[in-house]
């Protein structure tokens, strides 16, 4: 097993060796890049903005978190929508206005004088994080011993329950929790607090001259956070043990894993990421809705999921990046592109139906998803018979497999 | 392995971090043509003078689902108004940009769009004003963003935002922080032409005691402005000696609401009011309570705000609609004279092609005007062109002559912007009555 | 840390503090039933006889889900979205191509809503069934959660394509049955609404236990039910009980498309959120229980309506959702197998 597990690692190393920084460069250098790229011809126009980027961002970032749980672990979660809408009010918590009842202020750049609680957002960043997974275990605890698809309908009800509490918690007992449909806003943008008597760092994004590319430097930082933290994770011991669970939950009890306790952290940690992107975006859009929270949210990021190869961090990366470019602006420039042509066609409206239609043709196709996790390849190679439309090309043992394959 | 792989991310990060560094380095260039707000929100650039642009004025609407009606020919009474002045104010060429903050799924505005689209505009410091939004909650959304703008923030002009507390804090429906909290900066930059809901609730309650009602019911959809309207109506009618026998909200996503019409029926109140939109599920809640509670004109009278005025409810509601009373604010569309009359026919001979004019086109082109004036009458700063805003002075404008007070509401109206028509649905929308509440009386709704 | 969290799960399991929680909760649910009732008994009856309207709806739905559950052990969700699309395709029927509006003759309406059900029925059977043919039926074999998510797939694609053809706008045919009561005794008002329901609801249900209980088919469908392997040994074909199994949800799904129609407004994404709640209903009554779906089915009925008219104590209108996935998370967590359904190894 860890035979296996160390030479896939081995192969994917040497495969990606020059890719990870390539892709890591031209993150950087993006913003600075693209004012030239949208001037280019034909293509110009589909380049992304740096501020469409930082939302891309924050949606990848979610969409890795649940590829905790479910790419890992093979726990279907149709309601992470949940743990965004934690984090997201986390930040509205801790750093707006919305607590007027009393002052406290941490290392915060907006006025002193303003009422509410204002910490600033690296220490709301971490709080929303362990806010975020302290839901997690609390929905969790109760849940996670049923299996597979109670399990997924138990998550939905929690991603529809959510919102609807967040609607109403503008008065629990007469307390205001969450503002009703009001939401939270405006959210105190991100700064360097200390730094900033330097000079050169602005003391809060949202004034500074270039906010989006501050905002996305550091939306860049925190998705290579998240992804390095996912493949530590994923070569961990925890992580060895959520697939095993995955791969057959009977026979990972068998050998000692204890279920519930992994499930557990699965949940907690891929919480985790979702609290922090949440709490991130919250920031950069300067506020927290109730609407934002619906089911659909919770398909798309599950699509991203799908659509990158469950488990497999690159693949979800892409294709979170894809889907969310698609959703935040690549859909509404085709469109407009469309519409220049004459034709009326609007495929903004049909987002939804096409990751649908991308949902049902990748588990008919290519359940792997683009960029298929090895571990999932390996085992996909070596045959499952039944499923006639899997792309078989060698029939093998896991020890008798030609390495030219990879 | 793991080592070196942790090496090439570790190196990553420092070019990150430089490039942090570098960030702050990268500056926008002055001059020429100003570069366009995001395709996949806004029009490009539209611009029919001479030469380039000097600078960008953005619209910010929901241009799709049930409002867009209104919100087309708003955004055509601006174009029509920049016609007018051969794209210029003053003497400095406007560009035009007509930007959208609903998504097609929802059919109404977007809390992420609302945002994204006001981060573009103050990310290009090229625009100069930004007249929107048609939605209270995604003004509020808007405001502090534009506020904190490069160079003074960014003036804001609203045709259609009612919600109070955007502006004023009033006693009676307003949190302490509101509205400051939507300024971060500390000064204003927002002013709207429409009054706000403080004047609908008043008009409301002064007709319902005008049609004799004892006790009101009061739903709402617990939005920015379902919620606001309903609230000014609340405290209206109680100053005006009417119970309010209940005040809670209906859920636009359920099913039926015949239940929740038991529930008032067993309250005994002879009137309810809907505090919401009617793309909120309204029909069904018009066809239950008449189901329940009988007809529109017996016992029990229905009534709605601004968000039902549109020939929406009658088609969708059917002969339920009948009898329900909507209020807007204006007078009747036929009653409109002088520059609005002329301005209704220069719009209707040109870019809206004879179709039937929505009030809120007069409002859009008011608020264009005023923008445009102040830009005219500014040295071309952000910060000017907001100073000049709350010295705006109308006389006998499209909705007659208002100032602009501090707060950036209309003050010392006279002419339409203080009227409120009350119309009733038969199978259109007739006009029943038009009422100006008393000032006590808005006093009242505002809970002071 | 480790500690905590074993002892919490350790208790948490505790069949007697569940089985305790759980029967304090009924208990405290009747006393305030009782309460109100007294408070106002005509009241209390009238919006019960709303539940019961929207209750009889929810099972027809519901059945949809648990048939399909029962055989496959899929959760269909596309199965809501064929039910709002079934119910938009009836509203073309009876307003455009029949022509019906408030003004046609009670006859004229009671031909329509025939000659509407005679083509959406077999419509939607074979939509539903083509469904299953094209999504789910090569994933035989696969891993459970690969046809769940397809079913989530599918979903979305059905909601729009109701969306390319009918927009976000509202359908309605309320207008074509009477909005009053048929008959009331006291202060208790039975609507057209519920007469309507019960009279297309009723001999639906009735062919329905008569396939799955009499006939060849039904026997094949029950018997797959219970062990797809030994019925395929027996000589039953599967694949065409299944396909038979979507036929029949489909019809369901048509008839109560037409019955909410006719009731209450419906677009593109009612089926959705509908559908979520008679699958609610399914997991009450026992997931692949017939008779617990209907029962199911109006005990959310009930609680909606309850939630909604009752005026002592009742949370409102704007908690109906947060109870109704409440219901469906504490079943499943309390007891999984549901109000008539038997122990299942998914609650071990």
């Amino acid at each position: 097993m860890s035979g296996i597990a160390e030479r896939a690692k081995e192969l994917r190393g040497n495969r990606n060796a020059w890719l990870v920084p390539a892709v890591i460069a031209l993150g950087v250098v993006y913003p600075f890049i693209e004012d030239g790229l949208s001037n280019l011809p034909v293509i110009g126009d589909f380049m992304p903005t740096t501020g469409t980027l930082v939302v891309m961002i924050a949606f990848t970032m979610m969409a890795v978190g649940l590829n905790i749980v479910v790419g890992y672990c093979g726990l279907l979660d149709l309601g992470y929508v949940a743990f965004y809408a934690v984090g997201a009010y986390t930040a509205g918590w801790l750093a707006s206005q919305h607590f007027e009842q009393v002052t406290f202020h941490f290392g915060s750049s907006v006025d002193n004088d303003q009422v509410g609680i204002h910490v600033t957002m690296w220490v709301v960043l971490i709080f929303a994080g362990l806010l975020t997974m302290l839901a997690g275990i609390l929905i969790g605890l109760p849940t996670l011993r049923l299996r597979g698809d109670y399990l997924a309908i138990v998550t939905l009800g929690f991603g529809e329950i959510i919102p609807q509490v967040v609607r109403n918690g503008d008065s629990f007992g007469g307390f205001n929790l969450t503002n009703g449909t009001f939401g939270i806003a405006p959210i105190d943008a991100v700064g360097f607090p200390v730094l900033s008597s330097i000079g050169f760092f602005p003391e809060n994004f949202q004034t500074s001259d270039n906010r989006e590319r501050w905002y996305y430097l550091i939306a860049f930082l925190l998705l290579l956070f998240t992804i390095f933290c996912s493949v530590r994770l994923r070569d961990s011991r925890l992580g060895r043990a959520w697939i095993a669970i995955r791969e057959d939950e009977t026979a990972a009890a068998a050998m000692g894993v204890p279920l519930m306790r992994t499930k557990t952290w699965s949940y907690a940690l891929g919480a985790f990421f979702g609290g922090v992107a949440g709490a991130y975006y919250a920031s950069f859009k300067s506020g927290a809705f109730p609407a934002d929270f619906y089911f659909n949210i919770s398909v798309f990021l599950l699509c991203m999921v799908i659509l990158g190869g469950m488990g497999s961090i690159w693949g979800v990366t892409v294709g979170g990046m894809i889907l969310a470019y698609l959703n935040f602006s690549g859909l509404s420039t085709i469109g407009s592109k469309i519409q220049d042509a004459g034709l009326d066609f609007d495929p903004t409206k049909y987002q939804f139906g096409i990751y649908g239609i991308i949902i049902v043709l990748m588990m008919l196709f290519r359940p792997a998803g683009l960029i298929p996790e090895r571990r999932h390849k390996i085992e996909l190679e070596e045959g499952v018979h039944d499923t006639p439309f899997y792309d078989v090309q060698t029939e093998g043992t896991l020890t008798d497999r030609d390495r030219s394959n990879d | 392995m793991t080592l070196k792989r942790n090496g090439v991310l570790c190196a990553a990060l420092v070019v990150a971090v430089f490039a942090l560094v570098a960030a702050g380095c990268g500056g926008d260039s002055g001059g020429g043509a100003p570069e366009a707000l995001p395709s996949s929100a806004c029009t490009g650039i539209e611009y029919k003078g001479d030469g380039d642009p000097d600078y960008i004025v953005a619209s910010d609407f929901p241009l799709q689902g049930s409002s867009r009606t209104q919100t087309e020919q708003i955004v055509a009474a601006i174009r029509y108004e920049l016609d007018q002045r051969d794209w210029k104010a003053g003497d400095y060429n406007i560009g035009f940009q007509s930007c959208d903050d609903a998504t097609a799924q929802a059919g109404k505005w977007d809390s992420g769009k609302c945002s994204s689209n006001a981060n573009a505009y103050a990310g290009n410091d090229k625009v100069i004003g930004v007249i929107g939004t048609f939605n209270s909650g995604c003004a509020a959304i808007e405001i502090p963003v534009l506020n904190q703008a490069p160079d003074g923030g960014i003036p804001m002009v609203s045709p259609a935002n009612t919600y109070p507390c955007l502006t004023v804090n009033l006693p009676g429906g307003c949190d302490s922080t509101e509205p400051d909290k939507y300024y971060p900066s500390g000064s204003r930059n927002y002013v709207r032409v429409v009054a706000h809901d403080a004047y609908q609730g008043a008009a409301v309650a002064e007709f319902m005691q005008s049609k004799g009602i004892k006790s009101v019911y009061i739903l709402n959809d617990k939005e920015a402005y379902g919620l606001g309207v309903a609230t000014t109506v609340r405290n209206a009618s109680q100053s005006l000696g009417i119970k309010v026998a209940g005040f809670e909200a209906w859920d636009p996503k359920a099913t039926s609401y015949t239940s929740q019409f038991q529930k008032i029926k067993a309250s005994g109140a002879d009137a309810v009011f809907l505090g919401g939109l009617i793309d909120e599920n309204g029909a069904q809640v018009i066809k239950d309570k008449v189901a329940v509670l009988g007809p529109n004109d017996g016992a029990v009278k229905l009534l709605a705000p601004d968000g039902f005025t549109t020939q929406a409810t009658i088609d969708e509601s059917g002969t339920a609609s009948a009898g329900m009373y909507m209020s807007v604010a204006g007078v009747p569309i036929d009653q409109f004279k002088g520059a609005a009359l002329e301005f209704i026919d220069g719009l209707q001979a040109g870019p809206i092609q004879g179709k039937a004019i929505d009030p809120y086109a007069i409002y859009g082109g008011q608020a264009a005007q005023i923008l445009f004036d102040a830009i005219a009458n500014s040295d071309g700063t952000r910060e000017d062109v907001i100073k000049k805003l709350f010295e705006t002075n109308v006389t006998d404008g499209l909705l007659g002559t208002f100032k602009i007070d501090e707060n950036g509401d209309p003050e010392e109206a006279s002419g339409a912007v203080v009227g409120f028509t009350i119309y009733v649905a038969t199978d259109e929308l007739k006009t029943e009555t038009t009422v100006s509440p008393k000032p006590e009386t808005v006093a009242a709704a505002g809970g002071q | 840390m480790r500690e905590t969290l074993d002892r919490a799960l350790r208790t948490l399991r505790n069949p007697k503090l569940v089985n305790g929680i759980g029967l304090a909760l009924v208990a405290l649910v009747g006393v305030w039933l009782l309460i109100n009732f007294i408070k106002g008994p005509e009241e209390f009856v009238n919006v019960a006889l709303d539940g019961l309207t929207r209750g009889s709806i929810y099972g027809v739905v519901a059945l949809g889900y648990t048939l399909v559950y029962g055989i496959l052990q899929l959760i269909n969700f596309a199965h809501g979205d064929v039910f709002s699309l079934s119910g938009l395709v009836a509203s073309t029927m009876l307003l455009s191509v029949i022509g019906l509006d408030g003004s046609s003759s009670n006859l004229a309406v009671v031909g329509g809503i025939v000659i509407t059900l005679a083509v959406t029925v077999p419509l939607f059977a074979v939509v539903n069934a083509t469904i299953e043919r094209v999504a789910y039926r090569p994933l035989r074999g696969a891993s459970r959660l690969t046809p769940l998510i397809t079913a989530v797939g599918m979903s979305f694609i059905v909601s729009n394509v109701s969306l390319a053809l009918y927009g976000v706008d509202y359908e309605s045919g309320s207008e074509l049955i009477p909005q009053g009561a048929a008959f009331t005794i006291g202060d208790i008002r039975v609507t057209w609404k519920l007469v309507v329901a019960l009279a297309i609801i009723t001999p639906a249900l009735v062919v329905l236990s008569w396939f799955v209980g009499y006939t060849r088919q039904g026997k094949a469908m029950r018997a797959v039910s219970q062990d797809t392997e030994a019925s395929a040994m027996m000589g039953i074909n599967v694949n065409r009980t299944i396909s038979v199994t979507f036929f029949i949800a489909g019809s369901l799904a048509a008839v109560a498309g037409l019955v909410f129609l006719l009731e209450y407004n419906i677009r593109y994404d009612t089926g959705f959120e509908l559908g979520l709640i008679a699958f609610t209903a399914a997991v009450l009554g026992g997931i692949g229980n017939l008779a617990g779906a209907v029962l199911g089915a109006l005990v959310i009925g009930f609680v909606q309506s309850f939630n909604e008219g009752l005026t002592w104590f009742a949370p409102g209108g704007d908690w109906t959702r947060s109870i109704v996935f409440g219901i469906l998370i504490a079943v499943l967590v309390f007891r999984p197998e549901g109000i008539l359904g038997e122990q299942t190894p998914e609650g071990a």
